[in-house]
């Protein structure tokens, strides 16, 4: 039988907490990046703002599932909504574990998969034919892990943790092609702690305290990348 | 050999050659300095004329009979060049 949730009691909430945040900073990004794109007209920005944009739904997937567990009042009113589409036999576990969390795999993994592509790709090539049919074979297999991630949760987390490895490369890749700037390291670092926090949701099964590292770790990823969208942009 | 300029990377570099020239310039010096043809030069000046980036002064020498013809920047075209700045910084952070 799989667990629903790995949060210790003094840390439900303020997960939620730290996602909101994060989701605020994704969001700023991906309107950044959009308003290039309508100034630009170039593809990547419009691929990188959305790849921001699944980032944001994921973690308001995964903000609105632990609210819903977290919280009986709420979890009774979901109940209440979804019986008549789910009937009377409505388990709110299997649910709300296979619903919501699939979103939330679904889209993290697309978000960290397009940024792996926009991150490495020289210009223009996302147009190309090729690369359209290599992400549909790419989508096919996220659908099909975020279906397996139902049943083994790691299985997300480190599907996640290799893509987010590949662009972390990337972007150290890019900090030796920019000169060393400062943002790009920042931006390479903030990966890093993304990735590490990653790292660490594998090992939720063996304690509950590899949730709150993976939570803190992720959340410090995030600021990074608010600070650096602030220090470059000026905003 | 450095990749194909994007038609905003163009814009950028014409403005900038303005303004490092004191936001003053003879047609002929931003043709060289842009590296552009005259007819993209012209193109591109309508362009950057009708959104007031631009504009076309004509300035009286002491050497010359006739009104010389300048481009200068505008104050749009200045907040332009610093938002293409900051654009740039953002791309070349995240390797776009």
């Amino acid at each position: 039988m799989f667990r629903l949730f790995f949060t210790p009691g003094w840390f439900r909430g303020w997960d939620i907490f730290f996602d909101l945040i994060a989701v605020v900073i994704t969001l700023l990004i991906a309107a950044y990046s959009w308003r290039l794109y309508r100034i630009n007209h170039e593809n990547r920005l419009a691929y990188f703002s959305l790849a921001f944009l699944l980032v944001s739904a994921g973690l308001l997937f995964k903000s609105f599932t632990s609210t819903v567990l977290y919280y009986t009042l709420i979890r009774d009113v979901a109940a209440d909504v979804l019986r008549p589409v789910a009937g009377a036999g409505l388990s709110l576990s299997g649910l709300y574990y296979r619903a919501a969390f699939f979103l939330q795999m679904l889209s993290m993994l697309g978000a960290w998969l397009l940024l792996f592509f926009v991150s490495q790709k020289p210009r223009a090539r996302l147009r190309k034919f090729y690369e359209v049919s290599q992400i549909a074979l790419f989508a096919y297999l996220l659908i099909l892990i975020s279906i397996v991630s139902n049943f083994k949760y790691s299985v997300f987390y480190l599907t996640s943790s290799v893509i987010l490895g590949l662009i972390a490369l990337n972007y150290y890749k890019n900090y030796l092609n920019t000169g060393k700037k400062r943002p790009a390291f920042n931006v390479m670092l903030s990966f890093l702690f993304i990735l590490a926090g990653n790292l660490a949701l594998i090992f939720i099964f063996a304690s509950n305290r590899f949730y709150v590292l993976g939570e803190v770790l992720m959340l410090i990823g995030f600021l990074i990348l608010l600070f650096t969208y602030q220090k470059v942009t000026g905003k | 050999m450095g990749s194909r300029r994007s038609r905003l990377e163009l814009i950028f570099d014409i403005l900038l050659a303005i303004q490092n020239k004191g936001g003053r310039i003879k047609p002929t010096h931003l043709m060289y300095k842009s590296n552009l043809s005259h007819k993209l030069l012209n193109a591109y000046l309508e362009e950057l004329i009708g959104k007031e980036l631009v504009i076309i002064e004509e300035v009286k020498t002491k050497r010359k009979q006739s009104p010389t013809k300048t481009v200068a920047i505008t104050e749009k075209g200045l907040g332009f060049l610093a938002e293409f700045r900051r654009m740039r910084e953002f791309t070349d952070a995240f390797g776009l």
